[in-house]
C-alpha cells in the first residue's frame, strides 16, 4: 500500500480508515444475520460502517456486481443461478421495478 | 407485488412458499415414491429397505433448510415437482432427518426471522469463511458428515466462483483452508450423527391440540395476552384461533392453520385483524409449552416474542404485565399463565390491594409497592403457579434503545421488495449501588413508553440530509418507516434513500428527560430473501 497514493475522496477515506484500524471494527459491526460482510464493495454497509461509499445509486452499477455474484445471498447472481434475472430490466436505472425477488411469496 | 417469473428459470415449475406451507398433504403420493420418480435422474438409490438415497439421506436440516434445498433443486437443477409434492418432501425430510430441539438452541433466531440479531462465533474461520455472505445460522442449523461438508464446498466454488477473490478470501489459500480446516471443523461441530438426535427420535411426540394461554410483547403496541385454541392433529396439521388483547385494550383476533415438523417445530400461518402473520415456535418435549416468535408475513421485522402454555399443564405463570412497578406506587398488574392459584404473592414489599378480574388464563390485580420496598426482582407466585418475575424500581437511571444497532431497508415504490422497517423499544434501567448509569450493577426495569426521533449519525449523514430522505420515525410508536426504493433524483448523484441515523428515545423521569440512542442503517433492498437469511 505504501506505493499507492489516494487520489480522490473515497480513497483518502479508505487510507485514513486503515490507518486508524477502523476497518476491522466495522467488519465486526455488520455481522447482522443476513447482511453480507463482503465490503469490497459492500451491499448493505460500506467498509466504513456507513452507506455513503456504497454504489450511488446502487442501480447504476448493479449488474456489474450481480453478474460476478458479489453478494449472492442478497442479490441474485447472474453468472450461474439467475442468468435471466434482468431480462425485463436491461436498464437498471429506468427499469429497476422489473427486478423480481427470487424466493417467491407464499401462495396460500 | 411483482414477483420474479420463475417459470423461465425452472423450466415451467413455479415455486410457492417463502413461508413453509401449512396446507394438507393428505392426497399426495408418499415422499419416497416422489423421490424415486423425480430425483433419481441425478441421485441414486443406495438401498431400498430402509430407503436410502445419495446425498439427501446423509444430511439433517430444519424444515426451512429442507425447503431451501428442494427449492434450489428446482431453481438450479431443473427439478420438476408440484407445490404439493414439495410440501410432502419437506415434511418427510424434516421428520426423518431433522434437528433435535437442543441442536437448534442458539440458532433459532434465523428461523424466527430475527434479522437484527448480531451474530458472533468463536471460530474466526467460521465467521470469515461461512458467515461472510449469509447468516452463520444457515450453517449451524445443518448436520452433515465430512464428505457432505466437502460437497458443500465444491458446490459453493462451482456456483459462485468469485468468492475466492473477494476480501477475506484473496488474502489466503481459500481452497486449502476450506478443505483442510473448515470441513473437519464443521464435521466435528455439526456432525450427522448425534446422541441428541438419537434420543429425540426415540421420544413419543406429543399432540398439541388444546387451549393455550399466551403472552407476548409487541414493539410499538406493548404487552399482549390471550387464548390460542388448537384443534385437529391428523398428519400433524391443526386449526388455530387466537383471541387476545393488548394492554391498551385493543383486540388481537385471528385464525389460520399450523403444521408440526420433527415432532416439535410449530409453523402456523394466521390472519390476525386482517394482517397475515406467521408463527415459528418450538414445542417443549412434554407438549405443554410453545415458545418462539410471531410476526407479520410480509413485514417480518414486525413481530414479537411469544410464549404459550397449554391449559391443564402444571400450573405456571408466563408473565406479569407490565413487568415492573415503582416503589411507592399503585398499579394494575396482569398475571398471565395457567392454573393461577387464589393466593397471589408478588414478593416482599408489594401488596395485592384487590383482585379485579380472573379467568382461566389471567388474573388482573391492583397492587401497591410500598415506598419502603427494596428495589430488585421479585419471583411472583399464584398458588402453585410460578415462573414469572416483577421488577421493583425507585427511579429510572438510564434508557437504552433496543435494538442498539440495526439495519432497515428501503422498499415498495412499485418494486418487488417490501420495505423493511425499523421497530424500536425504549428499555429502562435503574442505577445500581454505585449510582451511576451504564455500569455492570444496573438493573433492567423493562420497556417503557418514549418519545422518538432520528438524527444524523455523523457529519456525512447530516451533509447528505439522511434524516430527510431515509424515512420517517413515528414519535409515539418507535416504528421507523423507510423511504421508497429506487434512485432519488433529489439526492446527490441520484442516490438511494439510504441513510445512517441515530435513533433517539426520550423518557421523562422526575421532570428530567433521559435519552437513549442507537444506530440505524437504512440500506438498499435484497431480492434474495429465503426463509433462512
Amino acid at each position: 500500500m505504501k506505493h499507492l497514493k489516494p487520489v480522490n475522496n473515497k480513497a483518502h477515506t479508505l487510507t485514513q480508515a486503515v490507518a486508524d484500524d477502523q476497518v476491522e471494527e466495522v467488519v465486526a459491526m455488520q455481522s447482522l444475520a443476513g447482511c453480507t460482510a463482503t465490503t469490497d464493495p459492500g451491499w448493505e454497509i460500506d467498509a466504513f460502517g456507513s452507506v455513503t461509499s456504497l454504489c450511488q445509486p446502487m442501480e447504476s452499477d448493479l449488474y456489474g456486481c450481480a453478474d460476478p455474484c458479489w453478494w449472492p445471498a442478497q442479490v441474485p447472481d447472474m453468472m450461474n443461478t439467475y442468468p435471466d434475472w434482468n431480462s425485463k430490466s436491461q436498464d437498471s436505472l429506468e427499469d429497476w421495478r422489473n427486478l423480481g425477488t427470487v424466493f417467491p411469496a407464499d401462495k396460500d | 407485488m411483482k414477483k420474479y417469473n420463475l417459470s423461465k428459470l425452472a423450466g415451467g415449475a413455479v415455486l410457492a412458499g417463502l413461508l413453509l406451507p401449512v396446507t394438507s398433504t393428505q392426497a399426495s403420493p408418499d415422499a419416497e415414491s416422489i423421490i424415486r420418480s423425480k430425483c433419481l435422474a441425478c441421485h441414486t438409490e443406495e438401498s431400498a429397505e430402509p430407503a436410502q438415497f445419495s446425498r439427501m439421506s446423509h444430511q439433517r436440516k430444519t424444515p426451512e433448510g429442507w425447503l431451501m434445498t428442494i427449492a434450489r433443486m428446482q431453481l438450479m437443477h431443473g427439478l420438476k415437482v408440484t407445490d404439493e409434492e414439495r410440501r410432502t418432501l419437506v415434511k418427510y425430510f424434516a421428520d426423518k432427518q431433522g434437528l433435535a430441539p437442543e441442536e437448534t438452541a442458539g440458532s433459532r433466531y434465523a428461523m424466527e426471522r430475527r434479522l437484527n440479531t448480531m451474530e458472533s462465533f468463536e471460530s474466526t474461520n467460521f465467521t470469515e469463511m461461512c458467515a461472510r455472505c449469509h447468516s452463520g445460522a444457515r450453517v449451524t442449523l445443518q448436520r452433515r458428515p465430512a464428505a457432505e461438508w466437502e460437497h458443500l464446498v465444491h458446490f459453493h466454488m462451482g456456483q459462485w466462483p468469485t468468492l475466492e477473490y473477494q476480501a477475506l478470501a484473496r488474502d489466503r489459500d481459500w481452497m486449502d483452508l476450506a478443505f483442510k480446516e473448515m470441513v473437519p471443523e464443521l464435521a466435528s461441530n455439526y456432525s450427522l450423527k448425534s446422541d441428541s438426535w438419537n434420543q429425540w427420535q426415540q421420544m413419543a411426540k406429543q399432540p398439541l391440540s388444546g387451549s393455550w394461554s399466551f403472552s407476548g410483547q409487541m414493539p410499538g403496541k406493548g404487552d399482549l395476552r390471550g387464548v390460542m385454541t388448537v384443534s385437529g392433529g391428523q398428519g400433524d396439521q391443526y386449526k388455530v384461533k387466537v383471541d387476545g388483547e393488548y394492554a391498551d385494550g385493543s383486540a388481537f383476533k385471528g385464525s389460520g392453520s399450523a403444521i408440526v415438523y420433527t415432532g416439535y417445530e410449530w409453523r402456523a400461518n394466521l390472519t390476525v385483524d386482517g394482517v397475515k402473520m406467521r408463527q415459528v415456535f418450538a414445542a417443549s418435549a412434554d407438549g405443554s409449552e410453545l415458545t418462539g416468535r410471531m410476526f407479520e408475513s410480509i413485514h417480518d421485522e414486525a413481530g414479537m416474542d411469544f410464549t404459550a402454555i397449554r391449559s391443564g399443564s402444571t400450573p405456571k405463570l408466563l408473565s406479569v404485565q407490565p413487568e415492573y412497578i415503582r416503589a411507592g406506587s399503585t398499579e394494575v398488574l396482569t398475571l398471565v399463565g395457567t392454573g393461577i392459584g387464589q393466593k397471589i404473592d408478588l414478593g416482599d414489599g408489594i401488596k395485592v390491594v384487590s383482585e379485579l378480574y380472573r379467568d382461566d388464563n389471567k388474573v388482573v390485580v391492583q397492587a401497591t409497592a410500598l415506598s419502603s420496598a427494596e428495589t430488585g426482582q421479585r419471583k411472583v407466585k399464584a398458588g402453585k403457579a410460578n415462573g414469572a418475575t416483577l421488577n421493583v424500581f425507585d427511579q429510572i437511571g438510564s434508557v437504552r434503545v433496543v435494538p442498539e444497532f440495526s439495519v432497515a431497508r428501503v422498499g415498495g415504490n412499485g418494486g418487488s421488495t417490501p420495505k423493511y422497517n425499523g421497530h424500536f423499544q425504549a428499555e429502562a434501567w435503574m442505577n445500581g449501588a454505585d449510582g451511576q448509569p451504564g455500569t455492570d450493577d444496573d438493573m433492567r426495569i423493562g420497556f417503557v413508553p418514549a418519545k422518538w426521533h432520528v438524527e444524523p449519525f455523523d457529519a456525512q449523514a447530516e451533509a447528505d440530509r439522511d434524516t430527510h430522505f431515509a424515512g420517517q420515525m413515528d414519535a409515539k410508536t418507535g416504528v421507523f418507516t423507510t423511504a421508497a426504493a429506487g434512485p432519488n433524483p433529489e439526492r446527490r448523484m441520484s442516490t438511494n434513500n439510504a441513510g445512517n441515523l441515530k435513533v433517539v428515545a426520550e423518557v421523562e423521569e422526575n421532570g428530567q428527560t433521559l435519552n437513549g440512542d442507537g444506530q440505524l442503517i437504512v440500506t438498499v433492498q435484497r431480492w434474495n430473501n429465503p426463509p433462512l437469511p
